[in-house]
């Protein structure tokens, strides 16, 4: 009923400004409805209906198109989606969560090649070219969430431990300064752990690494085997490159040296545990920007400050692993695809996606930041999806929540233009072709990947078996697919 | 004729039994045999835009990675072994633990041991995973922290030793499922009737040849059809077990990876729904080979305790 109402309000709106502006809409055709899924991090809200109405009043004189929010949490994400295409559910617009090239193979998402230009031409103009980390084949399935993505690798400390041993963390530029860091954290807190992992079984050190492109996502979370180093455009086994045995190698000192947690292969308490604890020192780890520290030092409550280790690198993955696509099963791909232009380009409209309605759900600070009401937050508010910010659109047209530094942000829309970026950015590789042989190698990895890159295993004895089992496993075949891919794709640039 | 009578007889006799048993039928075309459909899906490759039956064939290729690995050999064995060890060993000990608990006359006592052996089938496999990672981790586990030392052994990396999970998981298997499966048996050993123990003690029988030729012979059949039920599951492991108490070890591969464990590591990032079809319908269709055969063999020793 009261539905009703709000939609019959929403229209007698969208009637008035039809009246105002004939020219804005001139259709007389009912507004299509189009459903719109995305991963939030927050409580799954129930208020749904009045932010959807607040869209609408924006959406439907301007594009004429309704629309309905479906937000599901991590648990749900992949499989509500799988869920809604195979069934026929509607669902038109969501994003990809990690590999779109298997979401293309799947035919998961629309080719929107043909369509980007007329009815989304204003997200395209914002993600620049991050619009290439969408594109396989010459032909374009999405647009990638435009968000902090140049990660940056930093060491993530205790000020006050630091500032007590004596060192000044101006001096440190890169992982392999921590040795003598952490010597005299061990000798003036033998209680402390100074090096946690800040993932399961993977300390960061790989991670930040610069110059490598895993050609699909990190070695952690997808089987890479095949990487490219620097400016070269050949395929190599990354687990046999200088790089790789040369982190493993000072890994393995350290954790012999007592720097690293003996369990950190299988543990699975991350960093900020640890740092609340107070038994750890520091963990290595990447963000965007300068400033994240602040928001760990008030989880945490502990002094923590970062210092970076390296500079961002800009890969394919890095920016495609949120994509937002247009489902294949969709009925209104023109209308979703004018809704997506809006999350990139329209201010309200994602505000009212992210946040919620203005004086129920936050209040506004300024002009750029917002906080949750009086004596209200996260968990109480009706609707919010704070935790979203990175995932939804654009994210520096959002508001930022009270106390962020505007200038950070700055740095991280800076970055994202200007970061080196891998020769191969924009080249996704499609692994449909290789998938006995991924899911093997998958295995190995799992097996002696977490021990190598904690130090728990040695090298010298497990690195060789390593390589053994990966060439058994399959490797050669997925590097040279990779390779062909890779070839096909270069000469398709020129 | 008179046949014809006496079968409408018999069907007005049992028409509210049959019309008791709808409700479950229905539960079970719905819930297990409808989605048998979806078997489908192993042999295709999934495309959303088609659906599932409008999806491409591919016949067997979704099958393929389950033997494509060096590990295939690994991974079977150990699903085979540690199952065969859980039948075996798991039956002798749900035996034994019950014929124990009939034997507790006292009311109180006897409700205090059943409640203590059914609580671990209780508590979640991740919370169980805990309770193992508390006893056995490097820095401040039990085990090395308090037991070895006071032992004068050096501290042992568990969760990297692979030749001592066979039986860490053994003792956790049994911890969590005895008490279980004790109290079918105790179920059974209730449904004796007491007057074959009078007779055989009148006769001069001591306890030990009650269980040996009243109790265990009348159990006889309840122990054939709970193992064909479990030689129906060989090919499956208990993912929690396997996957959550190692902690996802990667040193520890060689004696926890299951064909579960295996399917899960390597399809988890690919998300290819053929191909955990594919996985699904081998062992089931192992498991039921292997029910049929256990079946067959029962039915040749003892035909009156075969399950069909």
């Amino acid at each position: 009923m009261k539905r009703t109402t709000l939609t019959l309000l929403s229209l007698l709106v969208a009637a008035c400004l039809l009246l105002i502006a004939p020219a804005a809409a001139q259709s007389t055709e009912p507004p299509v409805e189009i459903h719109f899924a995305f991963l939030t991090f927050n409580r799954v809200s129930e208020a749904l209906e009045s932010v959807e109405s607040a869209i609408d009043e924006i959406t439907v004189p301007r594009i004429n198109v309704k629309v309905k929010l479906h937000p599901y949490s991590i648990a749900d994400y992949a499989q509500q989606i799988n869920l809604a295409l195979q069934s026929g559910e509607a669902l038109d617009v969501f994003h990809t969560l990690g590999d779109l090239p298997q979401s293309v193979s799947q035919n998961k998402v629309m080719d929107i090649t043909d369509l980007v230009d007329e009815y989304a031409p204003d997200a395209k103009a914002v993600v620049g070219d991050f619009l290439k980390a969408a594109m396989i084949n010459g032909r374009l399935y999405g647009i990638p969430t435009y968000k902090g993505a140049a990660l940056a690798p930093n060491l993530v400390y205790r000020a006050d431990i630091m500032t007590e041993i004596g060192i000044d963390p101006t001096t440190i530029t890169s992982f392999y300064d921590l040795t003598a860091v952490y010597a005299k954290v061990k000798e003036t807190h033998p209680e402390m752990v100074p090096l946690t992992p800040d993932s399961a079984g993977s300390l960061g050190l790989i991670r930040s690494l610069h110059g490598i492109d895993f050609l699909g996502d990190d070695p952690f979370r997808l089987n890479n085997v095949g990487a490219l180093i620097g400016d070269s455009l050949t395929v190599v086994n990354f687990f046999e490159s200088k790089e790789f045995t040369d982190t493993i190698a000072l890994t393995r000192d350290w954790y012999n040296a007592g720097y690293i947690l003996k369990d950190a292969a299988t543990t699975t308490s991350n960093c900020l545990e640890q740092l609340t604890g107070g038994k750890a020192f520091s963990c290595i780890a990447s963000y965007s920007g300068q400033e994240a520290y602040v928001q760990i030092s008030a989880q945490t409550g502990r002094d923590i400050r970062m210092v970076r280790l390296g500079q961002p690198y800009l890969t394919t993955s890095a920016v495609n692993a949120l994509t937002w696509s247009v489902a294949s099963t969709s009925q209104h791909p023109e209308a979703a695809l004018k809704f997506m232009n809006l999350i990139f380009s329209d201010r309200d409209v994602i505000n009212l996606i992210i946040y919620g309605l203005e004086g129920r759900d936050y209040v506004k600070v300024d002009a750029d930041h917002v906080r949750y009401p009086d004596g209200q937050d996260a968990n109480t508010v009706p609707y919010t999806a704070q935790l979203s910010c990175g995932i939804v659109g654009n994210q520096f047209i959002q508001y930022a929540m009270e106390g962020t530094n505007m200038d950070d942000l700055k740095l991280w829309d800076y970055e994202n233009k200007n970061s080196p970026r891998s020769p191969a950015f924009g080249f996704t590789f499609d692994n449909s072709g290789v998938t006995n042989e991924v899911s093997a190698v998958q295995n190995v990895i799992n097996e002696y990947l977490p021990g190598l890159s904690t130090g728990s295993m040695d090298p010298d004895v497990e690195l060789p078996n390593f390589i053994a089992k990966l060439k058994a496993a399959g490797m050669d075949k997925i590097i040279a697919d990779k390779q062909a891919q890779l070839d096909a794709w270069v000469s398709q640039q020129q | 004729m008179n046949s014809r009578k006496r079968t409408r007889l018999k069907l007005k006799k049992s028409l509210p039994l049959l019309l008791m048993a709808l409700p479950g039928l229905a539960y079970l075309v719905i819930n297990n045999y409808i989605p048998m459909a979806g078997i489908v899906i192993a042999f295709k490759k999934m495309d959303y835009a088609k659906g599932v039956f409008g999806s491409d064939w591919v016949g067997f290729d979704n099958f393929k990675f389950l033997f494509s690995t060096p590990d295939a050999w690994i991974m079977t064995r150990n699903t085979l072994l540690y199952n065969l060890a859980f039948i075996v060993i798991g039956t002798i000990c749900a035996l034994a633990v019950a014929l124990c608990m009939n034997e507790i006359k006292e009311r109180f006592f006897a409700k205090y041991f059943q409640g203590a052996f059914l609580l671990p089938n209780l508590i979640s496999m991740v919370v169980v995973s805990y309770i193992v990672f508390a006893f056995l981790n490097t820095d401040t586990g039990l085990l090395n922290r308090t037991v070895l030392p006071a032992l004068g052994v050096s501290e042992i990396n568990f969760y990297s030793q692979p030749q001592a999970w066979p039986l860490i998981l053994l003792i956790v298997y049994l911890w969590k499922n005895t008490g279980y499966a004790s109290v079918i048996y105790l179920a059974g050993i209730a449904s004796i009737d007491p007057t074959l123990y009078e007779a055989a003690r009148i006769d001069g029988a001591g306890k030990w040849d009650q269980i040996r030729f009243i109790t265990l012979p009348q159990l006889k059949s309840i122990i054939i059809i709970l193992t064909l039920l479990s030689v129906g599951r060989i090919m499956f492991s208990d993912f929690g077990l396997f996957y959550q108490v190692p902690m996802n070890s990667g040193p520890l591969y060689s004696t926890t990876q299951t064909i579960d464990t295996y399917v899960y590591r390597g399809l988890m990032q690919l998300g290819n729904i053929g191909m955990s079809s594919a996985a699904g319908l081998y062992q089931s269709v192992v498991g039921f080979v292997l029910v049929l055969t256990a079946n067959y063999l029962v039915k040749k020793i003892s035909p009156e305790n075969a399950m069909f």
